[in-house]
């Protein structure tokens, strides 16, 4: 499946800003099944300097930065995508049990961005629950297989919570998610991890985009997508990560479009930045991914 | 029951060691050391009992004077207060000989943690080739993974190293902890000899305690030589007021002359560090951080941080600024981390530890988690990377035994769900050292925090001494005591003394100075704010004497009648001191009131209160006997008579008398003092404008122009130049017009002009700063007019253009604050 991704952000302040510095995550890094090409990232006003580089995880990073005062900035990033649909040996695999997958992280010499030593443990927003915890455990156990057990986890989160955009808010813990099952994206896949690493399975937060299909019957609008974010495991040596969607209870697939993985969404939020002057703003957003074929 | 009285007889020196008794098999500094050494304890016993006059308590309350005038203090989390550090006086004594085991086994661990924190960040040869699990870096919440390939140009991950110590019953000492984010305790360190020195004289020369002050300037020479400049520029970044330590950082800054600064004070621009301070950016050579890497920049590492400065990463990176320790080093301090340091030691050095850890099992191995689950009932039990885990709310160690029942199995099924997040550990029993409890001189267990540094040469010294806790209870004699309750100072006697008197401590002589350093821009603006509350809160206090009718007998006719008094209490209402309702109560309510108000904004405790504020962030600038006054507490209560409020309001009164004296007499004409000025300038000049047209509006009342020549304490004056009783005019040109009248408007702008005008410019065209042209402009003003055109109208225009000055300053000097972006997950779906 090929796509047209482009996605545009405009923020407005309410009085002038100065040295703003700002890093944008958002360029996708490279994954197994999906190939981007013609990538083109611009930012407006011009930046004083912009600079490429990696983030700590497996996460692409612009930093930029103005140093004149500005009222308006805008940043787009756009891109073609070719996604491949998951191979039969992921989708019919069950990968090694939990008691062994452990082991096998614990022992693994490597220390790379993915490697399953550095998403076994607690992150900044990602804490230990103990709530969350006894609540996966009912779903697993040191024998389940690890695809089984994200499989579980993943359906347990879709059919317990409801998705209620104003339930929760960007700063909302994994835990408060949980005991209020309700919230968004975000909320789930964070919630999905805490337990998954309760029971010893790396895990890591993957920011992306989904391709979204119109109610039947209507036009497919232009700009009327949003970001998405789900939860990948990591299931042994020879399966690696497989991406799970607690959101819409599937693995990711062909219409999930990944930018990249962090320990949670703070390792990989699209943006961060910082200035001087009034916090005041105002932004406008639009995400399109627009399939080809 | 009736104590006896103390026999001068018994008390012959030494004697308190006379009587003591350690219980048998713990092991005690004092009892189980060598002769020579048991004849320095004995001698510097004898040496307390002499000044104490043979009272442990007396001599404890000595040491307490000497740490409150000292105004070393404490924070707890989450106390808004802070607290008095507590220090007990008898110190930990150690012979060289031991001391000297200690020394060699500190610097063998810092060379070996110096070599695996070069190992993890570069080549990574002991994970690829197995000799250290991934997962023991991984699982520390301060691996910095983007600092991988990218040490420091110096070659010098760390620059000290503090360990926490423990002895055991036959003499060994042992390490309990490695710190390498922050060496907290080496400020206290330093004060703690400092308050000893200051109780006993000359008694740790005449038993040939080490010197620490050495120590210091090696630290600081070791920070300096690794920077690219000649003359580098060594700032202390704290994370700010709140934090628990605080004190002991501002200490620190001041004693070894390091600017004192927050990441709000700092930006970075083409990849170097710059302080913001009133005479423009200025560049930084080194940070010594007592911030965690994680929070160092808020675009590189945890964007909600506060504490760090956007792109310091990118700095460091270009190379051209120090960071003491290297961020990311943190990663070699967890519990896990500790359990592989023995084999690595043997591997990385080709050594033997020379110094044992204590014995440390990381569950995350499945040998090892055997072990741990098997011993649990004879082990402590931590969580392995210093956070809290499941079942172990905090860092500290828990034994093992303590867990009973469901807790024992929701322990041992939380382990086996997460083994990697646990640690077990030997639990080390603890020999003891005397010390001081209720008045007697007996044995308690204690640990020992010890410091080491990098000098100009590179090559390592352990600070001789460092600073010991101990226990206030007997119960637990083991290595779980934690934070212990009290603090002592530590003493390494030599036998001899040494041969010739300590070298100074730089060798060089600098060139002459007469600057006074830096000045940032929030420090600026702190003072600015520090003088105008304390000014406002003055003001407020000489109208609540006005009031009561106070300031000199003799004139305590001037304010009684109703109507001044009554425009008095507007006033109040006015400056936010007292609210509408107040104001029409008794006169003695509504001036407690006044003075006890702490929550209306110019209720004279509010006053004070942000005052302190403001304060603390200054601390390191302000002399010790200065920051005493401000920080002594002021008796919050509700006065009602007369008479007590009177002795309230002039104990006030003679508070900011003794702190404009220290200004006046002991603070050096710089910047700093200039900002404390203008603030209190500005203020007066308000407070002025408004007293006048206040009290000019009651028509033609005698009593009204009295009290305004009491507030602004002109009676004298005026009457040695008048025969008659106070006028219109006349009053008007002393308060208002008069450049010579201390207390009057023309003056505090003559003075605001002589302040602005000392101020460095940042202008290159040798025009005046917009400050400066307003004030001048403003003074000229008062210049031009006569008393009679002196009205409500002019006061208030003045009063406006003196509020528009402020904001002038405020734009010109003090810092914009940086705020944070807030993109939030409206882009989620």
């Amino acid at each position: 499946m090929r796509y047209a991704v482009s996605h545009l952000t405009t923020v407005t302040y309410a009085e002038a800003i100065r040295m703003a510095q700002f890093a944008v995550r958002l360029r996708p890094a490279h994954w197994p099944g999906q190939s981007v090409t013609d990538y083109v990232f611009s930012v407006e006003p011009q930046p004083a300097t912009i600079v490429e580089g990696e983030g700590g995880y497996y996460i692409n990073e612009y930093k930029f930065e103005l140093r004149d005062p500005i009222g308006q900035l805008s940043v787009e990033s756009r891109f073609h995508v070719d996604r491949q649909p998951l191979s039969e040996d992921v989708t019919g695999a069950s990968g090694p049990k939990l008691a062994e997958l452990r082991e096998l992280a614990m022992t693994r010499p490597d220390l790379s961005p993915l490697s399953p030593a550095s998403y076994i443990f607690a992150s900044t927003i990602a804490r230990p629950e103990r709530e969350i915890a006894e609540w996966a455990g009912q779903f697993l156990s040191d024998a389940t297989p690890v695809v089984e057990a994200g499989s579980r986890l993943m359906g347990a989160i879709h059919s317990e919570f409801a998705y209620d955009g104003d339930a929760t808010h960007p700063d909302t813990s994994p835990l408060e998610a949980f005991e209020k099952r309700r919230g968004v994206c975000q909320d789930f896949a964070h919630v999905m991890i805490v337990a998954a690493r309760a029971h010893g399975i790396p895990a890591g937060y993957v920011s992306g985009y989904l391709r979204t299909l119109p109610p039947p019957g209507r036009e497919r609008l232009v700009g009327a997508d949003a970001m998405h974010a789900w939860a990948c495991l990591w299931c042994g040596d020879e399966l690696g990560w497989i991406g799970f969607d607690p959101t819409n209870d599937m693995l990711a697939d062909v219409d999930h479009i990944f930018i990249g993985m962090g320990r949670d969404y703070s390792d990989v939020a699209p943006i961060d930045g910082r200035f001087r002057g009034s916090a005041e703003q105002s932004m406008y957003f639009s995400v399109d991914v627009a399939p080809l074929d | 029951m009736v104590s006896e009285p103390r026999t001068k007889a018994s008390a012959a020196l030494g004697n308190w060691l006379d009587d003591y008794s350690a219980p048998a098999g713990v092991g005690d500094l004092y009892r189980d050391a060598p002769e020579p050494v048991r004849q320095r304890w004995r001698a510097i016993a004898s040496g307390l009992a002499a000044i104490s006059d043979n009272d442990p308590s007396a001599l404890q309350d000595l040491a307490a004077r000497h740490i409150a005038e000292l105004g070393l203090t404490f924070r707890v989390t989450g106390e808004d207060e802070e607290r008095a550090w507590p220090l007990t006086p008898i110190p930990v004594t150690i012979g060289a000989t031991e001391w000297e085991g200690i020394e060699k086994g500190l610097i063998q661990r810092a060379r070996l943690l110096e070599e695996l924190a070069a190992d993890i960040y570069g080549p990574q040869r002991l994970v690829n080739e197995g000799h250290l699990p991934a997962a023991v870096i991984a699982g520390s919440a301060y691996f910095a993974r983007k600092m991988l390939g990218r040490g420091p140009e110096s070659g010098h991950f760390i620059h000290v190293y503090a360990a926490d110590l423990a002895r055991g019953p036959q003499g060994g000492w042992r390490v309990l902890k490695d710190r390498v984010r922050l060496a907290t305790g080496i400020g206290y360190a330093l004060e703690n000899r400092l308050a000893m020195v200051r109780s006993t004289d000359t008694l740790p020369s005449d038993n040939h305690v080490r010197r620490k002050a050495e120590f210091y300037a090696r630290l600081r020479e070791g920070i300096a030589a690794d920077c690219t400049r000649e003359q580098p520029r060594i700032a202390l970044l704290t994370p700010g007021r709140f934090n628990q330590t605080y004190a002991e950082q501002a200490h620190l800054a001041r004693y070894l002359g390091l600017p004192l600064v927050e990441g709000r004070d700092l930006s970075v621009l083409e990849d170097k560090l710059y302080v913001g301070t009133i005479a423009g950016p200025k560049r930084i050579d080194a940070l010594w951080r007592w911030v965690n890497t994680n929070a160092l920049d808020p675009l590189s590492f945890d964007a909600r941080s506060q504490l760090g400065v956007a792109n310091l990463f990118d700095a460091w990176v270009a190379g051209g600024l120090e960071v003491v320790n290297w961020p990311g080093v943190e990663v070699l301090e967890s519990p896990a981390f500790s359990a592989f340091l023995p084999r690595l030691c043997s591997f990385l050095l080709g050594e033997r530890p020379l110094l044992p850890t204590v014995a440390t099992w990381w569950c995350g191995q499945a040998a090892e988690a055997a072990t741990v689950q098997r011993r649990l009932g004879e082990l402590a039990l931590l969580p392995a990377f210093d956070e809290p885990v499941e079942m172990l709310p905090s860092a500290a160690p828990v034994a093992g035994r303590s867990f009973e029942g469901e807790a024992r199995a929701a322990l041992v099924e939380a382990i086996g769900r997460r083994p990697m997040d646990y640690c077990g550990q030997e639990i080390v029993h603890l020999s003891t050292t005397p010390t001081v409890v209720d008045g007697r001189v007996v044995a308690r267990p204690f640990t020992v925090r010890v410091f080491v540094a990098r000098g100009a040469d590179g090559t390592w010294s352990v600070m001789p001494g460092g600073f010991a806790r101990i226990s206030m209870s007997d119960d637990l004699p083991t290595s779980l005591i934690g934070e212990g309750d009290v603090s002592a100072d530590v003493w390494v006697v030599d036998e001899e003394a040494p041969a010739s008197p300590p070298p100074g401590l730089l060798t060089q002589e600098p060139p002459i100075t007469r600057g006074t350093g830096i000045l940032a821009s929030q420090a600026a603006d702190n003072l600015y704010w520090f003088g105008r509350y304390n000014e406002r809160a003055e003001l407020t206090v000489r109208i609540v004497r006005s009031i009561l009718g106070s300031s000199m007998e003799v004139d305590s006719g001037f304010a009684q009648k109703g109507d001044a008094k009554r425009a008095l209490g507007d006033l109040l209402v006015m400056w936010g001191a007292i609210t509408p309702d107040t104001a029409k109560r008794p006169y003695p309510v509504l001036c407690g009131k006044a003075l006890s108000e702490d929550t209306l904004p110019g209720g004279v405790t509010t006053l004070l209160r942000r005052r302190m504020d403001v304060g603390l962030g200054l601390r390191e600038r302000f002399s010790r006997d200065f920051w005493r006054i401000v920080s002594r507490p002021t008796d919050v209560v509700e006065i009602h008579l007369p008479q007590n409020l009177l002795s309230r309001a002039k104990r006030l009164t003679e508070h900011f008398s003794a702190l404009a004296g220290l200004v006046s007499e002991n603070m050096v004409r710089g910047p700093a003092w200039c900002f404390l000025g203008i603030g209190k300038r500005i203020e007066r000049a308000l407070g002025t404008c408004r007293i006048v047209a206040q009290l000019i509006e009651q028509d033609g009342g005698f009593d009204a122009l009295g009290t305004l020549l009491d507030l602004c304490d002109s009676q004298i004056i005026y009457r040695a130049r008048y025969l008659t009783g106070p006028m219109r005019n006349p009053a008007i040109d002393l308060v208002v017009l008069d450049p010579s009248n201390p207390r009057s408007l023309a003056f505090q702008l003559c003075a605001l002009v002589e302040e602005l005008a000392a101020l460095p410019t940042i202008r290159e065209d040798g025009l005046p700063e917009e400050p400066l042209r307003q004030a001048r402009t403003l003074s000229a003003a008062l210049e031009e007019v006569r008393a009679a055109s002196v009205d409500g109208a002019f006061l208030h225009s003045i009063e406006q253009r003196l509020l528009a000055l402020s904001e002038e300053i405020s734009g010109r000097y003090f810092l914009q604050f940086e705020r944070d972006e807030a993109i939030g997950r409206s882009l989620l779906g």
